[in-house]
């Protein structure tokens, strides 16, 4: 037997575990200024669903003022106030805080077996930054807030109310909260995986959370240094864009979208993620070619610091540097490609549990394949030059962004929601949800790819009388979509109360955040286990060695041989 | 006896060629409505490109119909057939299956040689487009907040309408004098930024009589929505008379320039306004150091450059007139004096201030 160092307990595992970092006891320590990624997670997830229901709000009144051509309720001005803070908020403080601050926090380190993040402290800074810059953006309202867009290009941003400013705090310090977790999990995932965990052995969302960490370092440098640049601009009339001072405009757009353009990967690299879990537990099946997912991933992830220039096809540049950006960007529909066929694989031959979960991982494949496809019609130069700015460019990103993104989050909601409260989501009120979301997104957006095509323009308080036909139906539409998300809050309200019990391992699912109780236990693991294979494979016994006996999980021994049940 | 190996039936589940079919079908009829409609829904076509940029967006479109029946119509049919019975024993698994590696490859070169199609074809529309005969007539177009202007040459005032003769190869050099606009003939299928310190260029050929839009499709202020002009595609006749009616005809002696009092220009006047009107385009070092346009340190006393940019000889009267009607030609394109806000004395001090930098 090894020799314990003096001042070491022995004795019972736990005991030696609270002697190291016991668990807090204090209220503030143990949920406010908490360091235990799972805490953390959960006030990301509790955050940016309060911006969602924000964001949410502000989309129904653009909705609603484009019932009428003339504008129906607000005027222009606070009607640009309200798409351009739609858009902040939803990139910066909902998509990309739930996919990396939440679900990342939350699950990446359970699946990869660790304890916690590599630097619990930094998690904390990280987490605290982003309510901070919440409240700054939002306070913009009081003096006027920024109404360029979420893009803010200058010069008209460098004109815009005294809000812009505040603005560009506040997505600076979203910035470096996101720069933060990106370094925290790189080192994490890198550095923290069970014993016998190797690359190839990974979970799916863990390697697309490994692809995301590094493009939120390196990209989000890009859009700070704009942002500061713009901040002085505004603020102390330094040139950097204004072309009278000898700025130019063209600049903001290469170093925004230099950053953008992977953080559209940002935003939908962690769903595709959900994705493969999601489908792969409910099919009771292996996820289909395993490595080719895995490997798209990070193709993806180079080939998207590649791309940035294709949101600029209009802006005036040398018309060769066209081609490449063209180019490339076309070439991304191949690893794409591979993943949808990958999980429409994954479904052939399935034993497949129709869940709420695995109902929005179906319903993401078809929205996100058609906002892939639009993507197609955007890269290619010569149409770009009829859609760049119009209404076809708004229905595309909502397609990927919340046909992808968010359809993605609310499978992921009902998937990991058991392991966060310890209690099941409503299945019928959650079908109705997704039935309801599925209508009534596509009754919103696809009119608008065809506003788009007519000649309407993005981003107008006040549109041509012959398109209002097709945006009443949109708008008409998208009350269908905010009902349904509605359901989804009252649903997660009332199952946190009187939700069934769901028990460690509802679905059936074999990654490692499967294997303990829910809610997890404060140290996750009281024993690392010990990992032997990838997690897909249902018809064996579990990969896992020296795994405490969870409740309701019996000891994975490699003598195992059965394989989990869904209990729900 | 040896035991036969019987080599197990890949089974593809029920009705799996019915639903092959049934794609093959339904994309059949797509691609012929793409092909044969006339799409994009509602917009005409008014002039070139437009009619290839519109053969492009069928041709992508009948691609991305087959792609997304294929997914669709799959996704949905595995949803159904592969569906666990409701009263099935509760652990039961799927086939486990990890990959097979003869589709994995065409799943992947199929694409791969759809997108290089896709980008041969998009890149030779690109050619064309960048090839378009223009430069039959030239002109540029302003914007501002909010509206447009339209400077012909020999027009000695801008236009608000855009006007345009039949068939006639038109090269409009675009920019801005405030924010970023978006110039976007949607008739035409055509568009580009209106950038502030820089000019865009697009070329158009109209081949349809008729009155349509331009659309400022860059987000520019309160009033963007309604940020709006119109394009007026006449016939020869018809645009000469337009063009006569303007004041075409007598600004094509350059009588404009003459009234400038050129003895009375004040240097350091001229320095205060090329500050606020000319240093966004120009320096003030020699014509080699350009920012959009040439640099004017040394106009009247430049050995390398013994011709103003317009052929004529560099004196105060021949630069007092580029400035008062503008410039355009193949290093770029300078708004007029009307454009930029300068008046007649103001000119003379910018040539007093532009000689005084040469004589140093």
């Amino acid at each position: 037997m090894a020799a314990v160092a003096p001042g070491v307990k022995t004795g019972p595992y736990h005991a030696v575990l609270d002697h190291i970092h016991p668990e807090p006891t204090s209220f503030i320590r143990k949920y406010v200024f908490s360091i235990d990624h799972k805490i953390i997670g959960i006030q990301y997830m509790i955050t940016a669903g309060l911006f969602f229901i924000i964001a949410g709000l502000l989309a129904e009144i653009i909705r609603t003022q484009l019932l009428s051509p003339k504008g129906a309720v607000v005027s222009a001005a606070t009607f640009n106030a309200i798409y351009s803070m739609h858009g902040t908020t939803m990139v910066w403080f909902v998509v990309i805080p739930l996919l990396t601050g939440a679900f990342g926090n939350f699950v990446m380190p359970l699946q990869i077996g660790a304890r916690d993040v590599a630097f619990p402290w930094l998690n904390l800074v990280s987490y605290w930054i982003f309510p901070v810059a919440g409240v700054l953006l939002f306070s913009s309202f009081l003096i006027g807030a920024p109404d360029a867009g979420w893009t803010e290009y200058p010069p008209i941003s460098l004109l815009g109310p005294p809000g812009t400013s505040m603005w560009c705090v506040a997505v600076f310090l979203v910035g470096i909260s996101s720069t933060l977790t990106g370094i925290n999990f790189t080192v994490t995932i890198l550095k923290m995986r069970a014993p016998g965990m190797t690359f190839t052995r990974m979970p799916l969302f863990v390697w697309a959370q490994f692809a995301t960490s590094p493009m939120l370092l390196i990209a989000t440098t890009a859009l700070n240094g704009a942002l500061g640049a713009l901040f002085l601009e505004r603020q102390f009339g330094i040139p950097f864009y204004a072309p009278q001072h000898g700025g130019s405009p063209v600049l903001w757009q290469h170093m925004f979208w230099f950053y953008s353009h992977p953080a559209v990967y940002i935003m939908i690299l962690p769903a595709f993620g959900f994705i493969s879990e999601i489908l792969s537990t409910f099919s009771r099946k292996p996820v289909f070619g395993y490595k080719m997912i895995a490997f798209s991933t990070v193709a993806i992830a180079l080939l998207s610091f590649a791309v940035w220039a294709h949101h600029m096809f209009t802006s005036g540049m040398v018309p060769w540097l066209q081609l490449p950006f063209m180019i490339i960007t076309m070439f991304i529909a191949i690893p794409t490609g591979i993943k949808i066929f990958s999980w429409m694989a994954t479904l052939w031959g399935g034993s497949i549990r129709w869940t709420t979960a695995m109902l929005f991982a179906t319903g993401f494949l078809i929205t996100f394949t058609f906002g892939g496809l639009t993507g197609f019609f955007l890269a290619a130069v010569p149409l770009d030059y009829h859609e760049h700015g119009s209404y076809f460019v708004v229905a595309h990103l909502h397609y990927v962004l919340f046909g992808g993104s968010m359809m993605g989050l609310f499978a992921a909601i009902y998937y990991w929601f058991p392991k966060m409260s310890g209690r099941m989501l409503n299945e019928t009120l959650g079908k109705w949800h997704f039935w309801l979301v599925f209508i009534g997104f596509n009754g919103t957006f696809i009119p608008l790819h065809w506003l788009g095509l007519m000649g309407m323009p993005r981003r107008v308080a006040i549109y041509d009388p012959q398109y209002q036909f097709w945006n009443v139906v949109a708008s008409s539409f998208s009350y269908i979509m905010t009902f349904a998300i509605l359901l989804m809050f009252i649903n997660i309200l009332m199952s946190l109360r009187n939700g069934k019990k769901s028990g460690p391992n509802p679905w059936g699912a074999r990654t490692l955040e499967w294997m303990i109780s829910s809610p997890a236990p404060y140290y996750n693991f009281k024993k690392i286990p010990a990992v032997l294979a990838t997690p897909y494979d249902f018809g064996n016994p579990l990969p896992y060695l020296g795994l405490d006996a969870a409740p309701g999980a019996t000891e994975a021994t490699p003598t195992h041989t059965s394989h989990p049940v869904p209990t729900y | 006896m040896a035991q036969r190996v019987v080599k197990p039936k890949t089974n593809l589940g029920p009705g799996f060629w019915p639903v092959t079919a049934l794609i093959v079908v339904v994309s059949i009829v797509m691609v012929i409505y793409i092909e044969l409609m006339p799409l994009p829904i509602g917009l005409e076509q008014a002039g070139g490109p437009a009619a290839s940029v519109d053969d492009l967006f069928r041709f992508l479109g009948a691609v991305a119909a087959c792609i997304f029946n294929i997914v669709t119509i799959y996704t949905v049919y595995f949803a159904i057939v592969f569906r666990a019975p409701k009263d099935g024993p509760a652990n039961s698994i799927g086939v486990q299956i990890h990959d097979a590696p003869v589709l994995e490859f065409w799943w992947t070169a199929i694409p791969t040689i759809l997108v290089i199609i896709l980008s041969i074809y998009s890149v030779k529309i690109w050619a064309d487009l960048q090839n378009t005969a223009g430069d039959v007539l030239t002109l540029e177009a302003i914007g501002y907040q909010f509206g447009f202007q339209f400077r012909y040459p020999k027009l000695a005032n801008p236009t608000t309408e855009l006007h345009l003769p039949i068939d006639t190869p038109t090269t409009i050099h675009v920019t801005s004098r405030d924010v970023i606009h978006g110039f976007w003939l949607p008739e035409f299928r055509e568009k580009v930024d209106m950038v502030p310190g820089l000019v865009n260029t697009i070329r158009i050929t109209p081949n349809r009589l008729g009155t349509y839009r331009v659309v400022c499709s860059e987000f520019c202020g309160v009033l963007h929505g309604a940020m709006a002009g119109v394009v007026v595609v006449q016939s020869q006749q018809d645009f000469a008379k337009w063009f006569a009616a303007q004041g075409g005809a007598q600004s094509t002696g350059g009588g404009g320039a003459a009234g400038i009092p050129l003895s009375s220009g004040k240097v350091a006047a001229g320095q205060t306004l090329f500050g606020q009107k000319c240093s966004a385009c120009h320096s003030t070092g020699p014509f080699e150091q350009k920012l959009v346009g040439p640099g004017l340190g040394k106009i009247f006393n430049d050995p390398a450059h013994p011709k103003l940019v317009n052929g004529a000889d560099p004196t105060p009267e021949n630069a007092a007139k580029i400035i008062h009607d503008g410039y355009q030609g193949d290093i770029g394109t300078m708004p007029s004096a009307q454009v930029n806000g300068l008046s007649n004395p103001d000119i003379a001090n910018l040539v007093a201030y532009l000689a005084s930098l040469s004589k140093k």
